[in-house]
Parts: structure tokens; sequence; C-alpha cells
């Protein structure tokens, strides 16, 4: 009796600890502009774009941050297989619904660890939620799970989203750049905008002007916020071709061979535990009586 | 009095399996645990009271499962979302019937008993949080029947006031003796001695160690990410199979394969 009524409260004690622990995790360090933001960053293959994208609400998902993007910063995608995953970004994956289409290419799915790195993401960008301060990634290429598929560049939200100088307002100043780097050839026309931590750090030979993305594109210039940085592989242009292949979250479903072995393994396996402590109790229970 | 494995190999075994449960959602792990616990429950459980707690701790994580996955009628209820919080709440019940196997298996004032003098107060505390509540539903239970017994038949709810004193004075009563029991056998004195105290036998040994194990290989699966625990459920597809780590979760199974009594 006693030790019934124990085990009730055991169970009441875990059943909240366990309740409770998701809602500690989290909180990553806030933008020091106002409403909550996110860093998005964006890996075609041939560049990588980091986005600041004020969000609309305390939590928004994945696939809502790209829509913010999109109208924040002119960023192109496309959704698929039902609207619930991403089949194109920054100009590269299939444009139709399937977004496996170029298989084993697809649109690899990333959360910001908080410590700059990358996590895999486990969960669909529909229904993942992202507030103040997270970090999420999309890179394009191949490989099934965070070990093989291409990571995104190590960002800290507070690179990517810079607090603006209160004096040196946006778009429209003609003075020079405050750039350390000499520029070769320095376009007075071009408007500058306040240095981003991660564009001056980098050895990036692109302006820091709000967006230079793809001329044809016709980005809406933004508040500096975005930034750009050649990748390794730059050569590429990133023209959107349409041997593009995505997928939205996560691997595809029966993408690897020895998946089905496995999973027979485990259920012999579990099986076979099942019964064997079933004998195990029946044995007992004839000794006991 | 129990002769089973050393209280501390159960709690390595118990929380190496809370933690690769606590860690994934991939329904083949999960049910592989709820088997093996199972099949650990059936090898060491002893018979008595405290085996009926695997029983009760079991409805509770059906109980959870159905709780989580019903929450999602609260939102959009496509497959996805579904899938998506029946496999959350898989999680926490496979939590539950880990901590129910430990529960089952083991005396968890034993458990408190290994506090190192240090944490006498803690662990001091501990034992009167583990008992005070059960000790309470207990002696509700014994002032009802004492009312009846006398012929007071009140509803439920008027009876409550009646109920009250004498149940909330009995359980601080008994808290109190359990405090003063526990300091009288030596807890929190620098002369603590233990009778006939256990010692870590090769078998209770390899049981820490395995699950350590297990839990380690899955704490770096994720955050090293070399496989996925969370399979995707927008668009749902069908879970992996890591095979290191189906390798990983049937070193769990091993205090099954020990006989506990002679140890």
């Amino acid at each position: 009796m006693g030790a019934r009524l124990r085990s009730f409260a055991l169970v009441a004690s875990v059943v909240l600890a366990t309740i409770g622990a998701p809602a500690a995790t989290g909180g990553a360090a806030a933008c020091a502009d106002e409403g909550p933001h996110a860093a998005l960053v964006v890996g075609n293959g041939a560049r990588i774009v980091k986005l600041c994208v004020t969000l609309d609400a305390a939590e928004v998902s994945g696939l809502r941050l790209i829509e913010l993007a999109a109208a924040q910063h002119g960023l192109s995608y496309g959704f698929g297989l039902g609207g619930a995953a991403v089949c194109r970004l920054d100009g590269v994956g299939p444009g139709g619904d399937d977004c496996f289409a170029e298989y084993p290419d697809f649109w690899g799915y990333w959360h910001g660890d908080g410590r700059e790195g990358w996590a895999w993401a486990g969960t669909g960008a529909a229904s993942y939620r992202i507030g103040d301060g997270d970090v999420e990634g999309w890179t394009w290429g191949a490989g099934d799970t965070g070990a093989t598929h291409p990571k995104p560049p190590a960002t800290d939200v507070g690179g990517v989203c810079v607090a603006p100088e209160p004096s040196a307002s946006p778009s429209q100043t003609q003075s020079p750049k405050p750039n350390p780097k000499p520029e070769p050839t320095p376009k007075p026309s071009q408007p500058s905008s306040p240095p981003s931590a991660s564009s001056s750090a980098s050895p990036s030979t692109t302006p820091v002007a709000g967006e230079t993305r793809d001329p044809s594109a016709s980005p809406k210039a933004d508040k500096g916020t975005a930034t750009e940085e050649p990748s390794p592989s730059a050569a590429i242009s990133p023209s959107p071709s349409p041997s593009g292949a995505v997928l939205a979250v996560g691997p595809p479903s029966g993408g690897s061979g020895g998946a089905p072995v496995g999973l027979l393994v485990a259920i012999v396996l579990g099986v076979a535990l099942t019964v064997g402590g079933w004998l195990r109790l029946r044995g007992r229970s004839k000794v006991a009586t | 009095m129990r002769t089973g494995l050393h209280p501390g190999a159960w709690i390595a075994w118990a929380s190496g399996a809370g933690m690769v449960a606590f860690v994934t959602t991939d329904p083949v792990y999960l049910l592989l645990l709820w088997a093996l616990a199972w099949f650990v429950y059936a090898t060491h459980r002893v018979p008595g009271p405290e085996a009926r707690s695997f029983r009760l701790f079991l409805l509770a994580a059906l109980i959870t499962l159905g709780l989580r996955t019903g929450l999602v009628l609260l939102g959009t209820v496509n497959p996805s979302n579904v899938a998506f919080a029946f496999l959350e709440g898989l999680r926490l019940a496979t939590i539950l019937v880990v901590f129910g196997t430990f529960n089952a298996v083991t005396d968890p004032f034993g458990v408190v008993r290994l506090a190192p003098r240090r944490f006498h107060e803690p662990a001091l505390a501990a034992a009167l949080a583990l008992s005070i509540a059960p000790r309470t539903v207990a002696s509700v239970a014994n002032v009802r029947e004492a009312q009846r017994l006398r012929g007071i038949h009140v509803s439920p709810l008027r009876s409550l006031p009646a109920l009250a004193v004498p149940v909330l004075e009995a359980g601080m009563e008994q808290a109190v003796t359990l405090a003063e029991s526990m300091d009288a056998r030596g807890h929190g004195r620098g002369r603590r001695s233990r009778y006939r105290a256990q010692s870590w036998s090769r078998p209770a040994a390899a049981i820490a160690a395995s699950a350590l194990t297990a839990a380690v290989v899955f704490l770096s699966a994720s955050f090293g990410g070399w496989a996925v625990l969370h399979p995707p459920t927008s668009p749902l597809a069908w879970p992996e199979t890591e095979p290191i780590l189906l390798g990983a979760i049937a070193l769990l199974a091993l205090p099954g394969f020990v006989r506990g009594g002679q140890g």
C-alpha cells in the first residue's frame, strides 16, 4: 500500500520535471535592434547569404522565417510537398512540388546551437519554432545526416543582426564607407552601410553594402543587415539550374539501403526481449506458487 | 532486505537509459527501451509491493502518451503533427517506464541512504519529499475509514475541512518521526556506520559501465549530429536505424542477463 502510493508521488514528480525541462532551454543573445530577430543563413552551393530577419511574432515556424526573409530581403524561395517542405532557395532547387527531384542534392536544414555551431535539424521547418536570437541555416548539397551534409559557416546571431548605429543612417549616405580594407575600385555611387561584424572580419572583397545579390534578381536594398560572403567555391554562378534538386527537412525516406536491415534487427531484438521477459515472469510465478 | 545489485549500478542504468530516451524521438530506439526495461524488470523484480510500481508507472506512461498526443487536437490536426506529438509523448512515456523499472528493482530509500555524509541534509529532504506525499494520501484513507466507522457520512466535498486537519497533523508528525529516526541512525554524523554495506560486484560495475557507454554514444550522436535521432515528421518518413546506436541500446539490456540474487 505504502509503496504504491510512494510510487505515485514519484510519477507525479517525474512528470512535472520532464514537462518543465524543455521550457528551460533556449534563449540566445538578442539583437540590439527592437523586436525579435533571427539570423537566416542560406548556402546554395555557390555563395552564402546571411540575413537578419525581423520576426512578426514571438515565435515563428521555420517556413515562416523564409517567407519573412523573402519579404524583407528579397530572398527567392519555393515550397513543395504540399507547402510543408523547402524546395527552392536563393535560385537553387527544383521548381515543382517534388523537393526530392534532384536527390541526392537537397536543401539540408540546420539549427544554430547558440555557440556559432550547427545541429542537424530533426524535425520539419513547418513545426520547428524559432524565437528571438535563434540562428537557422539551409545548405544545398548531398548527404543524409549532419555528418555528411555540407554545414553552413560558423555564425553568431550578433554578427548578422548588428545594432544600427544612431549616427550612421542606413542607405542614403554618400560618404565613403568606413571599411578598413583598401578597395581597388571604390564606386562612389555605391550606398554605404554601417559595417557589419561578419563582413568586416571576413577577407571578403565583396562590398559591405546592403545586399549585393544577383543583379538580375533586383533585391530590395535593406538596412545593411544582410551580408554576403563568397563561399570557397565561388567560381560557380548562382544561376538557378533546372538540375537542382531539393528536400526540405531531414533525409529522404528509404534513402539508405542499410535502414531496413537495422529496423529488422531492432524488431527481432525487441520481440526477443519482450518474450524473454514474459517467460522469465512466468517461470518466477511458477516457482512462487 | 534486498540482496540485489548495488543501488549505484541501478542509478547508472536508469540515468543511462533515461538519457538515451531524452535525446531521441526515434520510435525504434524508444520501443526497444520499453522492451528491455520490461526484460530487466522481469529478471530483477522482487516479489512484494514495490514490484507493483512498474505497473503503476506503465499506466502513467500510457496516460502521458495519450495526453501528449491528445494535445494536438488543440491545434492543426494533420498526420505530421499527430506523429510529432505521438513521438514526443512516447519519449516522455519511455522515461517514465525506465523510472518505473528502476523503482521496481531497487528501493528509492536505499538510494537515498547512499548519499555521502556531506549531503546529509539534501538526502534528508529528498527522503521526506519522497515519503510525505504518499503518507499523506495514506492517512487520508485512514481518516476516511475512521469517520466511516463512527458513522459520519458527509459528502466528499463537505468533509474536506474535517479531513484536512488530522491529515496534515499526521503528515507533519510522520515527517518529524522520519527525520528523527534518520538522525538516530547516524545520518549526518561523522561516525556513521553502514550495516551490511553493499559492495560493488563485478556484474554491477559492468552494468554501470555499459549504461554510461550507451548514454555517451547517444549524447555524442545528439551533439555531433552523426546520426538521425529525430525522424522527420514533415514530411513523414520511416525512421532510420543506425547500427551503432542499436548496439548502444542493446548494452542497456545487460542487467537482464545478470542474476542479482547472489550478488
